[in-house]
């Protein structure tokens, strides 16, 4: 689904952020993306989801590459940053509508999918309400409903479970494990491990820009915890 | 006390370049202040100057000098209540750092005043432009010489200084009242906007009728003095500053009793002030119904269109040509015999048709509706890039909203200026082709330029409206391209009337051509590069 081949990227300066990266994202596999601050997730996020330009390597999605191909690759795409700023000046049901007319969702879908999305995540009383009166957690709600309503074949998500409350992080956990079930992928970082831990099929460990470990979460955790791996790799234990 | 200064000074900052949070370099923050205060004093000055010169004029002769400094005095206070009531709501109520205040070891009476004394101090500046003008004016045009003595500097300086104190209680209260609708209304941006355009309608109606309204008072200053009693404390400003010391302390308690009483009122429960003002107002009452859908154009465009309505300071100073516009081709047509003297008084053959189309060009040159756009993105600029839309179709997209809004008006003004007097069907033509075509390439020119200047970390929309290196080169360099159509129109007319025609239309259609073509061929590529 998601093929990242010798993938670098380096800040106008000269630092690099990331270096020669190669990781691949099976068909309806969660696949975790771990590491410290500035280790380069976010950056490499940003460049799969074709928001960033990037001089090295080659990403594809489901076949299209990101950079020769950037508007077949978004069409199976969504992503959704640490922060999401969502238009103010809309109400959240216009921004929902917005969304799927980009992704050109037929009306009957669009509707059953915004009913069923809004309802698990309580949103959908506040959908009239400009977007400028909701909460973190209430623009995180709508930027995950959005994802969510455009079916994609691969989902991005930076840090998802910042903001969200218990009981929304559960039902998006369920989400992307129904998602997973129809043969997407989802491809996400975070730095809340035991989620980490139990959710993904897949992870992968970024130190300085450069993978340092990934593969199945089992193997890579083997007897001990992600936590531990993860200290151990990272050299502060 | 040095607490306080710290207080003020961080209040005074993010008063003047509207967030304390700005992460530009401190260069550049500086001069966006400077170009705030810039904006006061040029138009305290030109205000007071103008109309204080004008006023003195008719009323010296009477010995009435002392209504200039009761409408000024009203200017000042009015225009310190525009410039600082929206001010209050988001300095003193809605500061983006009142919880880290309010949660440090400092009283919050004192970060309330220091707040307020921020206001102060912008309706003091306010108040110096307008009326130490008013005050050198007076010295030189009094018949009696009063404004010549130290004594009348002093009553004026004290004028000066208790003036803002009223201003300040005045504003404290509207901005109260601001920021307790905010967060009660939910068309805010549409309440913001009929009272803007209320405003808006005043000045119009204000400037066309000054001449008359200062004839009228030359002549009746006495009655009109009597009338003022709904004014009394501006009648008691000017009796004092003009030499009744006595009507000059009661304008000063005047105005030192409500500031004192605003501040103590305000002192007693501006923790409960900020936090009920701070409230959210989500409704939680929207039932969904059927969806409907429509393709990527249209949506991109309805978005372009909710961020222009939406957003009450875009529309008022990139939408104000459209205003212009409509209101210049109305006005040709409703004061046709007046404008038709006024040529026939010029003595020689008027450049009708090139005036017409100077007109309806400036008028497009104030509507930079494309040259923010793309700043206006900012932090929302992620959606944008990880949705399936060509770079391109984004671009003419946000050219297509300024087009929808400016060609019909354009074309509105030059029908209504072509039959107020009486152009030919071919000249009528004429100044539709060439004001057409201004109106393309203005557009096109303006999203170049929001692509090479953007301000995409902008804290505010203010400053990417107002003070954008992108949105002051759309404005001039627009209306130096209408200089270089003149000049040529000019040059034409030298030759034969119809190389007096073509060279203008010539000129726009080159502007709109060389735009096109390189927002088409480098566009996207900038976009990308952002």
């Amino acid at each position: 689904m998601l093929h990242i081949e010798h993938y670098s990227k380096t800040y106008p300066g000269g630092k690099k952020a990331v270096d020669d990266l190669t990781l691949h994202v099976g068909p309806g596999e969660i696949y975790g993306f771990i590491g410290h601050n500035g280790a380069g997730k976010t950056t490499t996020l940003r460049a799969v989801a074709g928001v960033m330009d990037f001089t090295e390597g080659t990403i594809t999605i489901d076949g299209h590459d990101i950079k020769k191909d950037p508007v077949q690759a978004k069409r199976v795409t969504a992503f959704l940053p640490d922060n999401p700023d969502i238009y103010a000046f809309m109400k959240g049901i216009d921004y929902l509508n917005f969304i799927a007319d980009l992704y050109d969702i037929p009306a009957d879908q669009r509707t059953a999918d915004i009913g069923k999305y809004s309802d698990a995540f309580e949103l959908t009383d506040n959908l009239g309400s400009p977007i400028g009166s909701y909460s973190h957690g209430m623009r995180q709600k709508l930027a995950l409903i959005s994802a969510f309503i455009r079916r994609p074949r691969l989902l991005i998500l930076d840090e998802p479970f910042v903001g969200l409350d218990p009981s929304a992080a559960h039902i998006m956990k369920g989400y992307l494990s129904e998602l997973c079930q129809s043969g997407s992928a989802v491809f996400f970082s975070t730095h809340v491990l035991e989620v980490a831990e139990k959710l993904c099929d897949q992870i992968a460990i970024i130190k300085n820009g450069k993978l340092v470990q990934s593969g199945p979460t089992a193997e890579l955790v083997g007897d001990s915890s992600l936590e531990s791996v993860f200290l151990e790799l990272e050299g502060e234990r | 006390m040095n607490k306080f200064f710290v207080l003020l000074n961080v209040s005074l900052r993010s008063m003047l370049l509207s967030s304390t949070n700005s992460r530009g370099r401190s260069k550049r923050k500086a001069a966006t202040g400077l170009g705030a205060v810039f904006l006061i004093a040029f138009l305290g000055l030109y205000l007071s100057g103008l109309y204080s010169y004008m006023l003195m004029k008719a009323l010296a002769p009477s010995n009435m000098e002392v209504l200039v400094f009761v409408f000024m005095g009203m200017v000042a206070l009015v225009g310190g209540l525009l410039f600082t009531t929206f001010a209050v709501k988001g300095v003193v109520f809605g500061g983006k750092d009142n919880d880290l205040l309010l949660s440090m070891p400092v009283p919050t009476t004192m970060l309330m005043v220091s707040r307020v004394t921020a206001i102060y101090l912008e309706n003091l500046l306010f108040a110096v432009f307008v009326l130490v003008p008013a005050g050198v004016i007076c010295t030189f045009l009094t018949q009696n010489g009063v404004g010549l003595s130290l004594l009348f500097w002093m009553r004026l300086g004290i004028a000066v200084l208790a003036l803002p104190l009223l201003d300040t209680a005045l504003s404290v209260l509207l901005g109260a009242l601001v920021a307790f609708l905010s967060v009660r209304v939910s068309r805010k941006a549409l309440g913001q906007n009929i009272v803007m355009g209320i405003f808006m309608a005043a000045v119009f109606y204000f400037s066309f009728h000054l001449n008359g309204m200062i004839n009228s008072l030359a002549e009746n200053a006495a009655g009109v003095k009597a009338s003022l009693t709904w004014a009394a404390p501006m009648l008691w400003m000017g009796e004092g500053i003009m030499g009744d010391w006595k009507m000059l302390l009661v304008f000063v308690l005047c105005c030192v009793f409500p500031f004192a009483l605003v501040v103590m009122g305000l002192g007693r429960g501006y923790r409960q002030a900020v936090t009920a003002f701070a409230a959210r107002s989500v409704q939680s009452n929207y039932k969904l119904t059927a969806q409907t859908a429509s393709g990527q154009k249209k949506a991109l465009l309805k978005k372009e269109m909710q961020r222009f309505f939406g957003t009450p300071m875009y529309f008022w100073n990139a939408g104000i040509g459209l205003i212009m516009l409509l209101a210049a081709g109305g006005a040709s047509l409703v004061m046709r015999e007046k404008l038709l003297a006024y040529v026939e008084m010029a003595g020689y053959p008027f450049p009708l048709l090139p005036m017409a189309a100077a007109v309806i060009g400036f008028g497009l040159c104030t509507c930079p509706i494309t040259a923010p756009s793309i700043s206006l993105e900012g932090k929302y600029l992620w959606i944008l890039r990880e949705s399936p839309i060509e770079e391109s179709s984004l671009l003419w997209v946000k050219v297509g909203f300024q087009l929808l809004l400016t060609l019909p008006c354009t074309v509105i003004a030059g029908l209504c200026i072509s039959i107020a007097f009486g152009f030919s069907l071919r000249q009528g033509a004429v100044l539709l082709i060439a004001t057409l075509l201004f109106a393309i390439g203005h557009a096109a020119f303006g999203m170049l330029m929001g692509l090479c200047f953007p301000k995409l970390d902008a804290v505010n929309e203010t400053v990417v409206i107002k003070q954008s290196m992108a949105t002051v080169l759309a404005m001039f360099a627009s209306m130096a391209v209408l200089g270089v159509a003149a000049g040529f129109y000019y040059l034409g007319s030298k030759t034969a009337p119809w190389t007096a025609l073509a060279l203008p239309i010539g000129v726009f259609a080159l502007f709109a051509t060389v735009c096109i073509v390189i927002l088409t061929r480098q566009g996207p590529a900038l976009l990308k590069k952002l």
